[in-house]
């Protein structure tokens, strides 16, 4: 029931170039459907790992034996407060839930649409008017992920790069590094809620601290973990996946091509892509001894749940590992399943299929530049840390 | 065709609206609204699209409807218009 598997340190999990970490973690489908790793967080805790998209979905959902207060971001502080409201449980979870859900749903979503499409035709223009190739991390993913969300929280762009290298450091830094990142953030965020406090203005921030649950103001610990939550989530997620998607496109002419030629079809491959590339790991805490699938789990044990094994089970997808920009009927779970589904899914989707098409319709035919080759990365987030393109 | 909401599943995904948003309709929190739906013949297409995109299996399609339908109406034995 052991097995020597880890997000973090197997084969390909490491800064790889050329990597393919999604395909080097598809091969947990030869193994049992669940099974214990001895090393599979960052601070080297073991996990029981669930390889099924189905026996997925039953963790996911369980939530009253599965719960999802890991308090992740605290714990690096030595500190115990749930970011809000993903490592709540129901049913302080859904009194959360409904207080943010209208602040991005679809709808309200697509009124953002206008101002996140300038952001990126600014930003892609100004890359083809200063050269003919880029690192698309760098001059595009990052930026324009990152000003989307500035834009969200209610601050100015300028400090992106600052905040840029905080997630850096806090998603993928070491030690000392990450828990100097944790903190800083925190202390960002809870100067923000105490600005916002003494002058509301018309933002996220002044949202949270003026909103009330259950008829009382939210406490200084509950705006923190939304803050924080809303902080860590738009940092790296939406550029990574724009990164590995524009990768795939520039390894593969004809689906390029494809796009080009029909960009209504960007909606659905995007889809598609998502299931490929999903770069989530969730982690479920037991709150009893259960037999799952065979195995004792024990009260306290971790529970890995990650998307990019669930999401290229045969099980569930035909050829999981043919990507087809066609696929139907794709019920990947990328945006995680359950009542914690991803609340920044809308947001998310929009910003990648945004960014897909103005890329594709400013950009011509565009390949990866010679003698370069992007580093990709496993973990508890799948990254792309370089990816230089080329049109000349 | 008739499309059954199990609107206990729903979690928001709004896959089933990103397909076909007039006959999927999501309410102020991007949940589904409560009740079965009919779907129109022209709409067929993408609301199957939509319902089976569904990541949370909330929407069931039930054909069962028409299948009784055709047979009341094609198969003169189980005593369909017999004129
Ligand atoms: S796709 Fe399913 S979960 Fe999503 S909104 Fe529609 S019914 Fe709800």
């Amino acid at each position: 029931m052991v097995r020597d598997f880890s997000l973090f340190t197997s084969p390909g999990m490491g800064p790889t170039p050329d990597g393919d970490p999604h395909a080097a973690v598809a091969c947990a489908h030869d193994a049992p459907s669940i099974f214990y790793s001895p090393n599979n967080t960052r601070d080297g805790r073991g996990t029981w790992v669930i390889t099924r998209a189905k026996d997925q979905r039953r963790v996911l959902h369980d939530t009253a034996t599965f719960s999802s207060h890991r308090s992740i971001f605290a714990s690096a502080l030595g500190e115990n407060w749930p970011m809000i409201p993903l490592e709540l449980d129901p049913p302080a979870h859904g009194v959360f839930r409904s207080l943010l859900n209208p602040l991005l749903e679809p709808k309200r979503v697509m009124v953002l649409e206008p101002a996140i499409r300038e952001r990126a035709i600014v930003l892609i223009d100004g890359i083809s008017a200063a050269s003919t190739n880029c690192d698309v991390m760098k001059d595009f993913a990052f930026p324009f992920a990152v000003s989307i969300f500035l834009h969200f929280l209610g601050l100015p762009d300028e400090r992106l790069d600052t905040f840029v290298g905080w997630g850096k450091d806090l998603l993928h830094g070491e030690g000392v590094k990450r828990t100097a990142a944790a903190r800083t953030i925190v202390a960002f965020i809870d100067d923000l809620a105490a600005v916002r406090r003494k002058e509301p203005t018309d933002d996220f921030m002044t949202f949270v601290v003026e909103a009330k649950v259950d008829g009382r103001p939210l406490t200084d610990e509950e705006v923190r973990g939304i803050g924080v939550l809303v902080f860590v989530a738009g940092l790296d997620t939406v550029a990574t996946a724009i990164g590995f998607d524009l990768a795939y496109l520039a390894r593969n002419p004809k689906d390029q091509q494809l796009l080009r030629r029909e960009p209504d079809r960007i909606g659905l491959a995007a889809e598609e892509l998502l299931r490929a590339y999903s770069t989530v790991q969730m982690i479920r805490v037991a709150k009893k001894d259960i037999e799952f699938e065979g195995a004792p789990i024990r009260k306290g044990d971790y529970i890995s749940c990650a998307t990019m094994i669930a999401n290229r089970d045969p099980a569930e997808f035909e050829n999981p590992n043919t990507i087809d920009l066609a696929r139907e009927d794709n019920r990947h779970t990328a945006f995680a399943y359950g009542p914690h589904r991803c609340l920044g899914s809308h947001l998310a989707r929009r910003e990648i299929v945004i960014g897909l098409e103005e890329w594709l319709s400013r950009i011509p035919d565009f390949r990866i530049k010679e003698d370069t080759a992007p580093i990709t990365y496993g973990g508890h987030v799948f990254g792309i840390e370089n990816l230089i393109l080329d049109w000349s | 065709m008739r499309i059954i909401v199990h609107n206990d599943k729903c979690q928001g995904h709004a896959r089933c609206w990103a397909h076909a948003p007039d006959v999927f309709k999501l309410d102020d929190e991007g949940y589904i609204l409560a009740g079965d739906i009919e779907v129109a013949e022209r709409d067929e297409l993408l609301a199957t699209r939509g319902a089976r995109s569904c990541p949370e299996r909330a929407l069931e399609i039930d054909r069962a409807f028409d299948a009784l339908l055709d047979r009341f109406l094609f198969n003169q034995a189980c005593g369909g218009f017999n004129t």
